[in-house]
């Protein structure tokens, strides 16, 4: 059996996607504290039904030692249910997510030149290309969007890169708004307004704010860019504010 | 007041032409256009990813912005795409941030282009003297690049020399006055001194005192920039004629000591002028109506040219030729493409393309790219090398001589595009009056 420390991600309302961290067995002692990312998914699909557990929560597991097809790497079939031993706090997945894949450059991301969508909007990579499907990053700004009720984020990269309209799938982020447009009248504008002024605030300036950037499975040929997580995770009592 | 020039076919919804040729973007050739109230994320028509894709591609083609925030709420349908853009055509100029839409009120605020110049520096070197100059070997710019020759001003010869003689050319062939003007709008990316280029070229023409002087920014984008503005104040009423001049000499700045062949050798010199005047004081004769503009901003390619001045003198450039190669020609199709649609006028019947024009090789791949005529861009780099923010003015003011040949009712519409370091980018068009 082996410890992974849960760091959900989710790409649909109906299917969660899971992450974890693996402490990186394959490099030297002195290395250690690195961390790898892995995907666990079910024996027949890419994500879950159901999954009980937690961003945080430290899970016991059996994996089988196969990795997926590029660029999912991660993916990782899971052999038996998990058993949460632990869990650690919000700051110290961030701080453990840090030590993982991380890229201050879009090309650095996956390891393979990104392009944009002449037609419209969204940012791939060939999967022929890429070398991963997740990665780590912070960025120099954020913005989130509420964009024909589709949650969007733009973000600028160390590097100076720009990637816009990349759809947030972050499950706690996706609760949290769909949670915001349940209530009361003018909920789009009000959510709008909390993710214009007090977002940059709340977020931009917590000292355990970190993104990671995932992608999506091929489609036509091309895997899409997505915001697989955000740090800091919003807080319920957010939603007293607007 | 809006300007309202966008032509379209008889009896045509530019809405619904604009809104039909972006939503088959998102899909195959064979999905039938969607009935206007189906929600087409909930009938799988269209995913989440291609719904905003969709959005986007609609915003840019149409000039209405933040169309996703006005659909919030609303139901993903064609019907809410459709409403949300006649509303917002409804909306007064003043109260609305965004760039003009096409479906703005019509206004009566035409802008001609009624004369234009452009002028490159007398000496012409061949490009292996300046293979030679940059320490490179002999044949690299032609046989890369395919630049043959580059222009470059002579000692006598500076922005201020170049930039006046273009615009004194231009208001003669207009029949004008330099006292007619009102402002001079000037552009380089060369010129840094002080007094700024527009009032030096101010006090050279012997403009009114009370005529303004504006320099604007944005490199190789500048005369499009420069061009908006002018538009903005004809068309708001604060001015009739204005000059729109471009000036740059980059062989004083880009010399071997301080920048490397690849990025240096690319570059000559050269202006460009054009006289713009409100379309009901225009007096007759040749002109072309400015359409609307469309600007933006590629930050994802800003790494891959940056300039900046070093302490102690000299230039620090950074320059990943191949990336910004791909990143320009990427970039200018999609102008093209975003233009042709809002414009509603066919790629195919366009008589010029005035574009940036970086080097011959990358306008061949441009114009293969678009699938038109590598004849229909004016070839000024390949003997002149990239003028900068006077490139696109040089390739312009071709286009607009070829079309003053022409007799007026086989004039063609002009496409204008251009880039600029950031990654800026912008377009417009020109229609003959």
């Amino acid at each position: 059996m082996e410890r992974m420390l849960c760091t959900t991600g989710f790409t649909a309302k109906t299917a969660e996607e899971l992450f974890g961290l693996l402490r990186n067995a394959a490099v030297k002692q002195r290395e250690r504290q690195k961390f790898q990312s892995i995907r666990p998914i079910p024996a027949s699909a890419h994500s879950w039904n159901y999954f009980p557990h937690q961003r945080g929560d430290i899970l016991e597991f059996s994996l089988t030692p196969f990795s997926g097809a590029s660029p999912h790497v991660e993916d990782r079939v899971s052999m038996r249910d998990f058993r949460k031993t632990a869990a650690v706090a919000e700051p110290e997945v961030a701080s453990y997510l840090g030590k993982a894949e991380c890229s201050d450059s879009l090309r650095g991301l996956f390891e393979c030149a990104i392009h944009e969508n002449r037609q419209g909007s969204g940012v791939y990579a060939y999967p022929t290309e890429a070398r991963r499907s997740i990665c780590g990053c912070h960025t120099k700004n954020l913005r989130l969007e509420l964009y024909g009720n589709e949650l969007r984020a733009t973000l600028v990269l160390f590097s100076g890169e720009v990637a816009r309209d990349l759809p947030v799938v972050d499950r706690d982020w996706l609760d949290f708004t769909d949670a915001a447009e349940n209530r009361g009248a003018n909920r789009a504008a009000r959510l709008e307004r909390f993710l214009n002024s007090q977002f940059q605030y709340k977020i931009m300036s917590c000292p355990h704010y970190f993104v990671r950037i995932g992608l999506t499975r091929p489609y036509r040929e091309a895997c899409w860019l997505m915001l697989d997580t955000l740090f800091p995770i919003p807080k319920a009592d957010w939603l007293e504010e607007f | 007041m809006a300007l309202r020039q966008t032509p379209s076919l008889k009896g045509e919804d530019p809405f619904r032409r604009i809104i039909e040729a972006c939503f088959r973007r998102e899909v195959d050739s064979a999905t039938p256009f969607p009935n206007e109230t189906e929600d087409l994320i909930e009938t799988g028509i269209l995913d989440s990813m291609a719904w905003v894709s969709f959005l986007r591609a609609v915003e840019t083609a149409s000039g209405v912005s933040d169309l996703g925030s006005v659909l919030n709420e609303q139901p993903a349908s064609i019907a809410s795409v459709l409403a949300a853009l006649r509303e917002s055509s409804k909306k007064p100029l003043a109260s609305d941030h965004s760039q003009r839409g096409i479906g703005r009120p019509a206004g009566t605020l035409s802008v001609l282009i009624t004369a234009s110049c452009s002028a490159q520096g007398s000496r012409v070197v061949p490009s292996e003297e300046v293979d030679h100059a940059f320490g490179m070997p002999i044949g690299k710019l032609r046989k890369r690049a395919g630049i043959e020759s580059l222009a470059y001003a002579t000692k006598r010869e500076n922005e201020l020399t170049l930039g006046a003689k273009t615009a004194e050319e231009a208001l003669r062939d207009a029949s004008y006055g330099a006292q007619e003007l009102d402002w001079i709008i000037a552009t380089s990316e060369t010129h840094h001194d002080y007094p700024a280029l527009s009032a030096q070229l101010h006090s050279r023409l012997l403009a009114r005192e009370n005529c303004g002087a504006l320099d604007v920014g944005g490199g190789c984008l500048g005369l499009l920039n420069a061009l908006a503005v002018a538009q903005s104040l004809i068309a708001s009423g604060v001015a009739r004629t204005i000059a729109v001049v471009t000036a740059d000499v980059h062989s004083r700045t880009l010399t071997p000591d301080c920048v490397a062949g690849e990025f240096g050798g690319l570059f000559g010199d050269g202006a460009s002028a054009f006289l713009l005047r409100r379309e009901e004081d225009a007096r007759g004769g040749f002109g072309y109506r400015l359409g609307e503009f469309l600007f933006g901003c590629a930050g994802q390619y800003a790494a891959a040219i940056r300039v900046a001045g070093k302490k102690g003198g000299g230039l620090d450039v950074k320059f990943e030729g191949e990336a910004l190669s791909r990143a320009a020609i990427t970039r200018m199709e999609m102008v093209i493409s975003a233009v042709e649609m809002r414009s509603g006028i066919p790629r195919a019947s366009v008589g010029g393309f005035a574009t940036h024009q970086p080097n011959p090789r990358l306008l061949t791949l441009l114009a293969k790219q678009c699938g038109v005529s590598p004849d229909a861009f004016p070839p000024i780099c390949r003997t002149s090398g990239n003028l900068g923010s006077s490139m696109c003015g040089a390739a312009l003011h071709t286009a607009l001589q070829n079309a003053a040949r022409a007799e007026a009712r086989q004039r063609k519409p002009i496409f204008l595009t251009s880039l600029g370091p950031g990654l800026l980018f912008g377009g417009s068009w020109l229609t003959p009056a």
